[in-house]
């Protein structure tokens, strides 16, 4: 389901859904997935946050497009080697290197993900603290074409720029709602001329940058409606420059031009992925009556709030806290409560 | 303000909240006690820990789909709120209507309903039946999903009139059936499907999917019926205004309350003022807050019969604590580890025993869990790092001789500034003997964690074990 403007400069179409809920501690479907990469290879990697009853299930899960579980790595909790807490999110260097940041230990973790070998594990750095290159709570990644990595450091207010091994370069922000200035900042992103983009999630905003931090714009203000933002978590931007925001509290994703300008939301019409019609199919009876159920019903008028709604609504986003990009046009957007993500084709 | 103010906004604050730490106290001293009564009475802006911030840091508390951090949320609540009264209310009636996750396997609709006694629970009891009886998680529990127009269910007609509204002996196994065939028709969305889900705790292909009401026309039997000697085609809401108007349901309406707010043991002293709030139950039009409006403005109520009448519950002994302590204001990382101590202490909030709710009183305490209650207030209260207890660091500095204090002057000052609580001759001389352990108490230049600031949380992890701390 989508609106958009009267003559919208883009047009999504949707793909399909993948994923089902893991209950477990491995193997097929996601537990409270938080972020997306997809590598050069099309191997999907999915970020298992993962609820405190399933935190020795914490990991990177990886599928294809046809839904091929392809397999996992990390190892759950904890601050040992590939271990982690409160994962947040990923992202691809120009080396196949895959960065995760953990908002509760503090740190960026690094892994090898070659297309023909073995996912290796490489490092991990950060430290606790507010002085230069020292991270609380570090949440949004992004990598520029020259490999730099920006951090998004949330409880600092924050964005710091490392090179790819993890040294410090420079920052930039302060706490509060002016230009340059944060409020528990969130997702990151970079375009094709490297100006970076941070979800500043409790101002309701996006607010783009030069390279080296210089403010250019911010786009959105609080509300629900067009081109409005409630807690903005994740932002993408294509290569003819759409700006991509996962509108997190309004339960919805919004495109906007490259000037700012509204042209489309999303509310989610998830279908059932093909690991959800192999469940459906060895339990005859719930299949029967999901299949004359309203899975989009009317609500009662207190239930009236996209979260309310999105609880109700399974075709529905719920907590889409993640936009991610292919190179082949697709928008891939996580949802945590959900437990997969919804695949959209730019035409 | 007098000292007897004090105590009696204290007590206030315990029944009508989970108690006041020094600063909360005197704001409501500030307001005095008929301002305060109208205050908790009147929700306004509970400036609780926001959704928002929850939900980033807890995915369990964003999806709600497991007990554990679905407790843990409607914690956070009654810790960070602002109204304490609201959840008071919507814990008497968690308690009263009790509804367990167990069963459902549904705790966004469970929490549904928890906000719905928030938003309902001091208004008409007649409103708050009608809602009760389209809730969707009550709905399941008590089974009126399966309660047909060609073939009745009496699960839900039956405890509405014996366990919420008259009570046994009020009423005759005729008007069970016909009550039950009133509410024919009342069901939930897509209710096959969410029945199927329920019992064998499916969760696929996506989480669960929260429940709303729904009513079926064709599914409800029209017919007349003859309900407590009234006769007409009587849907649920007819019903419930039979319901309402019964002698019968003003008393059980007025003697739960009482005993959640004022008393375990109703004496003839309070027998008066459950008659008072009956009186005040028909000529509100059946409104709960003038009820309690009554109560707490009874010579019964603020008399010292009623102070420290009433055991704590598990809810109450582990929120007071931690507002005291002021610790978990911000989104924790294993917080619902401390909600499960509730449970473990034999309340657990969302996982009533049965449909009869908590047996309470004298029932909470038993050897382990009073070691439970016992060990975590102590805990709580002991931590010198924690903001509440600093602040009593600090005031017991401000109160002594120069930021020195006699070892009665801290045992009477813990004692004072954890609520006030009265104690016994006998405890106080043990608390006070304690103290004289290590001589008078030099306050002046405490550090953090030092050995004077030590002083004062052993007393405060002593206070937390008297027989007294265990009552409100």
């Amino acid at each position: 389901m989508s609106t958009q403007t009267k003559s919208p400069e883009i047009v999504l179409d949707y793909v399909k859904t993948v994923g089902i809920v893991n209950n477990g501690y491995n193997g097929r479907g996601f537990a409270n997935p938080y972020d997306i990469v997809v590598g050069g290879d099309g191997r999907i990697f999915v970020l298992n946050r993962c609820d405190p009853l399933r935190a020795a299930a914490i990991r990177i899960g990886i599928c294809n497009l046809d839904e091929e579980y392809l397999g996992e790595f990390g190892r759950g909790s904890g601050t040992g080697d590939e271990q982690f807490v409160w994962p947040v999110a990923m992202a691809l260097g120009s080396q196949n290197r895959l960065y995760i940041t953990d908002e509760h230990s503090h740190r960026v973790t690094l892994y090898d993900i070659p297309s023909n070998a073995p996912v290796k594990y490489l490092t991990h750095w950060g430290k606790h603290g507010a002085g230069d290159g020292e991270l609380n709570g570090p949440a949004g990644i992004a990598i520029d074409s020259s490999d730099n990595v920006f951090v998004v450091d949330q409880h600092n207010s924050r964005v710091q720029k490392f090179t790819s091994e993890g040294e410090f370069i420079a920052n930039w922000g302060s706490s509060g709602s002016g230009e340059g200035q944060f409020n528990l900042p969130w997702g990151a992103a970079v375009d094709d001329d490297d100006n970076i983009y941070v979800a500043d999630w409790r101002n309701d905003r996006i607010q783009k940058f030069t390279n080296d931090g210089e403010f250019l714009a911010a786009f959105g203000s609080p509300g629900d409606g067009e081109g409005q933002f409630h807690r903005p978590t994740s932002v993408a931007v294509d290569a003819e420059g759409f700006i991509y925001v996962a509108d997190w509290g309004n339960e919805r994703v919004q495109v906007l031009g490259a000037d700012g300008s509204f042209q489309l939301l999303l509310k989610g019409e998830a279908t059932v992925s093909k690991w959800g019609e192999e469940y459906l199919a060895s339990n005859p009876e719930e299949k029967a009556q999901r299949d004359v159920s309203n899975l989009i019903p009317e609500l009662p008028a207190h239930l009236n709030t996209p979260y309310h709604i999105s609880s109700q609504t399974e075709p529905y986003f719920w907590g889409p806290v993640s936009v991610s990009l292919d190179h082949d046009g697709r928008l891939y957007v996580t949802e945590t409560n959900r437990h997969r993500f919804q695949v959209y084709q730019k035409r | 303000m007098i000292s007897n103010d004090t105590d009696l906004m204290a007590h206030l604050l315990r029944r009508a909240g989970f108690g006041a730490n020094r600063n909360e106290l005197e704001e409501y001293l500030a307001m005095g006690y008929d301002g305060a009564v109208e205050t908790l009475l009147n929700p306004s802006d509970p400036r609780n820990m926001p959704d928002d911030l929850i939900r980033r840091y807890h995915v369990d508390q964003s999806e709600l789909r497991d007990l554990p951090g679905s407790a843990a949320y409607w914690m956070y609540r009654m810790i960070s709120t602002a109204c304490p009264m609201e959840e008071k209310t919507a814990l008497f009636w968690h308690g009263l209507f009790a509804t367990g996750y167990a069963k459902l396997n549904q705790a966004r609709s469970l929490l549904n309903q928890v906000e719905m006694f928030r938003r309902s629970g001091l208004g008409s009891f007649e409103d708050l039946l009608v809602e009760l009886s389209k809730d969707p998680a009550m709905i399941v529990w008590l089974d009126n999903n399966e309660n047909h127009g060609s073939a009745i269910n009496e699960n839900y007609g039956r405890e509405l009139l014996e366990l919420f509204s008259m009570g046994i002996g009020n009423y005759t196994e005729d008007d069970i059936k016909e009550c039950a065939r009133a509410f024919t028709g009342w069901t939930l969305g897509n209710a096959e499907y969410m029945a199927i889900r329920a019992a064998k705790d499916s969760i696929w292909p996506y989480g669960r999917i929260a429940w709303h009401f729904d009513y079926r026309d064709e599914d409800h039997d029209d017919g007349e019926k003859t309900f407590l000697g009234e006769t007409g085609r009587f849907n649920g809401e007819d019903i419930i205004a039979i319901i309402v108007k019964q002698e019968a349901t003003a008393r059980f309406v007025a003697s739960r309350l009482f005993q959640f707010f004022a008393a375990d043991e109703i004496t003839e002293a309070g027998e008066k003022i459950i008659e008072e709030m009956m009186a005040t139950y028909f000529s509100s039009g059946y409104q709960i807050r003038d009820m309690l409006r009554t109560l707490f403005h009874s010579e019964y109520f603020q008399s010292e019969e009623a102070r420290f009448a009433r055991v704590k519950s598990p809810v109450e002994m582990v929120v007071g604590a931690v507002r005291m302590a002021g610790n978990y204001q911000n989104p924790y990382l294993g917080i619902e580890g401390v909600s499960n101590t509730m449970f473990y202490m034999g309340q657990g909030l969302l996982r009533p025993p049965t449909v009869e709710g908590w047996h309470e009183g004298a029932e909470w305490i038993d050897s382990g869990a009073l070691v439970e209650r016992v060990n975590f207030v102590a805990k709580e209260l002991s931590d010198v790092s924690s903001p509440g207890v600093r602040s009593i660091i600090d005031r017991l500095e401000a109160g002594g001789d120069q930021g020195v204090l006699q070892p009665s002057d801290l045992a009477d000052g813990c004692l004072d500034l954890l609520g006030p609580i009265q104690v016994s001759d006998e405890t106080r001389s043990v608390l006070v003997e304690y103290a004289s352990r290590l001589g008078d108490l030099d306050l002046n230049g405490h550090q953090p964690g030092d050995q004077a600031e030590q002083r004062v949380g052993a007393m405060l992890r002593l206070v937390a074990a008297t027989r007294e701390y265990q009552l409100a």
